[in-house]
């Protein structure tokens, strides 16, 4: 599959609008569009085959599940991942789980735009300190939209679309020489890396008992091959009765 | 004081208990700034005072309200709010609707100073950024994805992200609505009262047990790790994975490895080096066909 100049442009608007903040979307738009899951389907349909984008999505989304972004820092472009990984992935045709692989050096490489962004973002603050003092509040409120979207629309964009339009050919050629026990390990790290994200998510909420409910879920998925969304109903249940439980017991004590 | 001083001490102060119910904010200015701030708030997120003139975009009908008419107040309100800020936004929306109660309070005479305001908003900003940011980041969103994404994973567009993105959006902004006005009618008190009460402990211990169950489901279905390695015995020729893996406990190997990512990350390694850890064992399983 070859991408077109367009395609690449409108991939690379996709990343803007996954960037996190950009207001046309909202903040929480911005976390829907920076999900590979949705992301990977926008690709896909820009690509011709919304199908096949979404299923690519949802690997990717895989080592990012917990992805959190506060107090400014961002561990992982999970946008740029989804994205170019997807676009990729596509066009040269390999494995959800060689694109997995592909995504995340690209999610680690992304960063940096983050950082140029909030960087550049320091001087807009400056200059609406002057506007403050002048009482200029229309002025503060332009200083806020226009100037950081106009500067992050070209550090999303460009960079997106160039690797969009020009990365497919020699990543194509790449995967082509790494058939056997290269394709191998980056299959098995794909296998592997999912277990980042869940870590992530599960350091993120841990507090008593973490561990044993963690194997509680574990144990239950493999031995009843249940879907996830039964478990977690029963999971409700109990978090509802432990939560009961644990409270009262607080109380007196 | 001088005599001409005094006199336009005299004529401001009439004005403003003129001014007494002249300025009050419609609930259209709240819901207003509310949407301001549920799209803009990150529109100039930067390393040096993060939200700020989020804070100033959001709010920017209700200054216009109470200090559109007096050049000094107006200067004065930008100063306080040009302040670093920065919070988890529907959540932490809360601390915006108090603020918008104190400030049209002070534009009404009370004795508000800068300092109740910005040590409310910094005070109020750190654990409503860690909560918000639990639920929602933490909570939320991977509950959300991890059932939309068994579908996805099977190329079901309607029931993979369109459902995430409509869940997600339709929860978070009601929760943020929700917050917002909540900060806005409770004023100060009503916040602290919030924060102290037997709500907050009741929610957190829900998400921490709720939470590291599904995780575990999900760790089962999605981290793929198996041995091709094949023991052989005299003739028999024995797998690993099937023949003795799987009869001591189904899914050790991805039970293993996610364990040890978690340990690795309470360690306070940090997660790109676990990263590393983790392509290293990739790399050496892999090479090696031991995974």
């Amino acid at each position: 599959m070859t991408i077109h100049l367009w395609q690449a442009f409108l991939i690379g608007v996709v990343y803007y609008l996954g960037q996190m903040g950009t207001p046309w979307v909202s903040l929480a738009g911005t976390h829907t569009i920076m999900r590979p899951l949705v992301n990977g389907a926008l690709v896909g349909l820009i690509l011709g085959d919304p199908v096949k984008g979404t299923i690519y999505g949802a690997a990717i989304q895989l080592p990012f599940l917990a992805w959190i972004g506060a107090g400014g820092a961002v561990p992982m472009d999970t946008a740029l991942a989804g994205t170019l990984g997807t676009a990729l992935g596509m066009a040269s045709n390999v494995s959800p789980s060689v694109a997995i692989t592909l995504a995340v050096p690209i999610s680690l490489v992304g960063t940096m735009i983050w950082v140029l962004h909030m960087t550049v973002d320091i001087t807009f603050v400056h200059m609406a300190d002057k506007a403050a003092e002048e009482g200029n509040l229309n002025r503060i409120d332009f200083l806020h939209v226009w100037p950081p979207q106009i500067t992050m629309f070209l550090f999303s964009v460009i960079p997106a679309m160039l690797a969009t339009y020009f990365g497919a050919g020699p990543v194509k050629q790449v995967i082509g020489g790494l058939a056997g026990t290269p394709l191998h390990v980056l299959t098995v790290i794909g296998g592997i890396l999912p277990a980042l994200g869940i870590a992530m998510n599960l350091h993120a909420m841990s507090s008593k008992g973490t561990i044993v409910f963690f194997l509680l879920g574990f144990m239950v998925a493999v031995y009843s091959k249940l879907a996830i969304l039964p478990i977690a109903i029963f999971a409700a249940i109990i978090a509802y009765i432990y939560t009961q439980l644990f409270l009262k017991r607080g109380e007196q004590a | 004081m001088s005599e001409e001083d005094k006199k336009e001490l005299e004529e401001k102060e009439l004005p403003s208990e003129k001014k007494l119910d002249a300025k009050k904010l419609s609930k259209r200015d709240v819901v207003k700034a509310f949407w301001r701030w549920t799209f803009f708030s990150h529109a100039n997120y930067n390393y040096e005072r993060l939200q700020a003139t989020g804070v100033i975009h959001a709010l920017s009908p209700i200054f216009k309200k109470l200090y559109g008419d007096d050049e000094e107040e107006m200067k004065a309100a930008l100063l306080r709010h040009m302040q670093f800020f920065n919070t988890e936004p529907h959540f932490g929306g809360s601390i915006l609707g108090v603020t918008i109660a104190m400030e049209e309070q002070k534009a009404n005479g009370a004795p508000i100073t800068d300092e109740t305001i910005n040590g409310l908003k910094t005070g109020l900003m750190g654990p409503l950024a860690g909560i918000g940011d639990t639920l929602w980041q933490g909570t939320l969103i991977p509950i959300l994805l991890s059932f939309t994404i068994s579908f996805a994973a099977k190329g079901n567009i309607l029931m993979g992200p369109v459902l995430f993105a409509v869940l997600h959006l339709a929860i978070i902004w009601s929760i943020g609505y929700l917050a917002w006005m909540q900060g806005y009618n409770l004023g100060k008190e009503g916040i602290a009262k919030i924060l102290q009460g037997s709500l907050l402990p009741t929610v957190m211990t829900y998400a921490q047990t709720l939470g590291p169950i599904v995780i575990g489901a999900l760790s089962a279905t999605f981290v793929k790790i198996s041995t091709p390695m094949k023991l052989h015995l005299g003739k028999t020729v024995m797998k690993v994975q099937t023949g003795i893996l799987d009869k001591l406990v189904l899914g050790l190997l991805p039970m293993a490895v996610t364990l040890l990512t978690y340990y690795l990350l309470r360690k306070k390694f940090k997660p790109t080096t676990v990263l590393l850890i983790l392509v290293g064992i990739g790399v050496v399983g892999g090479v090696f066909w031991i995974i």
